[in-house]
């Protein structure tokens, strides 16, 4: 019996139900500090911060916000040697983000897919950063934002098709977000 | 109009309108409203309104993907959000009740009526209106870190929609020529560069905002909005620099939003309750350093016990809780609690149960109370 969610989802759903007269009643500095751990919230302000459902609505945007921004790059390499055959998925060694290459106009399309099951999948797509995959020589494949779908696509840029290009360029490729 | 957190956006407004005012006229039916005549009852209406609105909500509000707003949310979504929302908030219902009895005053019974169907979904209307207005001065502030008002946001809508206005009016060129010249404040013989250059709200002079507002009533009699006799807007007509200052917020934030906007899994289960977890290590790290007595504040601690106790209510009664305050339908729920996706309704719950319909409508209602710390709640039988 997995009641487990559905208890977090009301436990959510209470505390952030609207009172009343209610203000923002900590600081986003108080409220970051907490979340990094720089400086702990005092027993007054905890308090204050459960009593407040406007002020745990900040909470949550600044927890999910961090949470977004925890993620900063995942890497992956290429498996196999060049067999001349069209390029497999590549996927990054966190299982996090793949990426596909589609025949498209005499030359190729490259889609990066964000894996709906990643840690920070929603919030991710909630902030929307500017993503860059780049090749093992630094050189960028792709750049653009996730859509709705947790996909980015984009003509692949190089004249030679994908599988070399890689073979050619460290084996290797990284995701990563713009700061 | 985008604005930080908002979602109540002006495309999606009219289906969510519609929908929460078609389901609410079947709802209202299958209460006796004359309780609103007695303020005691108001409370108890509430209830028995949002019991009855929330099956035939959500299931038409399957059939309405329609998008409600450019974040993803559809009207469907957006039409059982304000359910919720009212729910929470019963101000907006007591006012609700209140216009209803003052009607009645003027002219008696008018929902037994079948002309009375306008009137009631118009007050059905003008509720969720301002109560979206609330929801999203809170969602703005929550967005922001800036406190933020309803009447802020009302005023942010009136003006999105001033630009659209003026906008249609431009775009009329050469047909609207005189109006076009009284919104310029200035002859317009050629044709004038601003048409051309009104591109985005961004490029929407303030002072335009002021002048379309004062001769409004001249191009198609009706007044304009910061000239009305209600005078809601009226000190607005004389603050150029403030309407300057609100129309490039939303310019700034349609242009940052314009691209990239994938926050179409925004209200995924799973993630919206990561920050949970972050709550609970907040609370855990919290210094009670020279504190004798460490305690939460009492609404959490008061939260805490009825959310443990709520393990030991029987499945029926929990899941009669579940149906009241996340509705029939929501991705937390196991597989096996559903047929076709939902929730049993009440009196299936009541059957299982093997108790009457009152009897589980009381037991809920009086583990709602607890969990929202207001036991004085059932005191409206």
């Amino acid at each position: 019996m997995n009641e487990a969610r559905v208890h977090q989802r009301l436990r959510e759903r209470l505390l952030l139900a609207p009172r009343e007269g209610d203000r923002l009643v900590l600081d986003d500095a108080t409220l970051r500090a907490a979340l990094e751990g720089s400086r702990p919230l005092t027993a007054g302000d905890l308090a204050a911060l459960h009593g407040s459902p406007l002020t745990l609505r900040r909470f949550r945007h600044l927890a999910l916000a961090r949470r977004a921004a925890a993620w900063q790059a995942s890497g992956g390499m290429l498996r196999a040697a060049d067999s001349g055959a069209a390029l497999a998925p590549l996927v990054t060694d966190d299982g996090n983000w793949s990426l596909h290459f589609v025949p498209h106009d005499g030359g190729w399309q490259a889609i990066l897919r964000l894996d709906p099951a990643a840690p920070f999948a929603a919030a991710l797509l909630r902030e929307g950063p500017l993503l860059h995959v780049i090749d093992g020589a630094g050189a960028t494949v792709l750049q653009g934002r996730l859509d709705a779908d947790g996909e980015c696509e984009a003509r692949w840029p190089f004249a030679q098709p994908p599988a070399p290009h890689f073979q050619a360029h460290g084996a290797a490729f990284t995701v990563r977000r713009t700061p | 109009m985008r604005l930080p957190g908002t979602r109540y956006q002006e495309h999606g407004w009219e289906g969510v309108r519609k929908l929460l005012g078609g389901c609410s006229l079947t709802a209202l039916r299958r209460c006796e409203l004359d309780a609103v005549l007695d303020a005691a009852r108001h409370a108890g209406l509430l209830d028995d309104y949002t019991d009855a609105l929330a099956p035939v909500l959500y299931a038409d509000a399957r059939a309405q993907r329609s998008a409600g707003n450019s974040y993803g949310d559809s009207v469907g979504d957006l039409a059982m959000g304000l359910l919720f929302e009212l729910q929470a908030q019963p101000p907006f219902w007591y006012a609700f009740a209140a216009a209803l009895a003052a009607e009645h005053a003027k002219q008696g019974p008018f929902w037994r009526a079948p002309a009375g169907d306008a009137l009631l979904r118009k007050k059905v209307n003008d509720m969720y209106a301002t109560l979206r207005d609330k929801v999203d001065a809170d969602n703005y502030t929550a967005a922001t870190g800036q406190s933020c008002t309803p009447n802020r946001i009302y005023t942010y809508r009136m003006l999105d929609m001033a630009y659209r206005a003026i906008d249609s009016v431009f775009a009329g060129w050469p047909g609207t020529a005189t109006q076009v010249a009284a919104i310029l404040g200035r002859p317009a013989d050629a044709m004038p560069i601003e048409i051309r250059q009104m591109k985005s709200v961004a490029a929407c002079r303030p002072e335009w905002i002021v002048r379309w507002s004062e001769s409004l009533e001249r191009f198609t009699g009706v007044p304009g909005p910061l000239h009305t006799r209600s005078k809601r807007f009226a000190s607005l007509a004389n603050n150029v620099e403030k309407i300057g200052i609100m129309l490039a917020e939303i310019g700034a934030y349609e242009q940052l939003s314009a691209n990239g906007d994938g926050a179409a899994w925004l209200y995924d289960a799973q993630a919206s309750t990561d920050w949970l977890d972050d709550l609970a290590r907040v609370g855990a790290e919290a210094d009670f350093a020279g504190v004798a007595d460490v305690s939460p504040s009492p609404r959490y601690a008061a939260m805490e016990a009825a959310l443990a106790a709520l393990r030991d209510e029987p499945l029926p009664v929990r899941q009669a809780v579940f149906l009241k305050l996340l509705g029939p339908g929501d991705d937390s729920y196991p597989d096996e609690w559903c047929s076709g996706g939902v929730l049993p309704t009440l009196q299936q719950l009541a059957v299982a149960a093997g108790v009457s319909v009152p009897t589980l409508r009381k037991r809920r209602d009086a583990v709602i109370a607890q969990l929202m710390e207001r036991q004085n709640g059932a005191d409206d039988e």
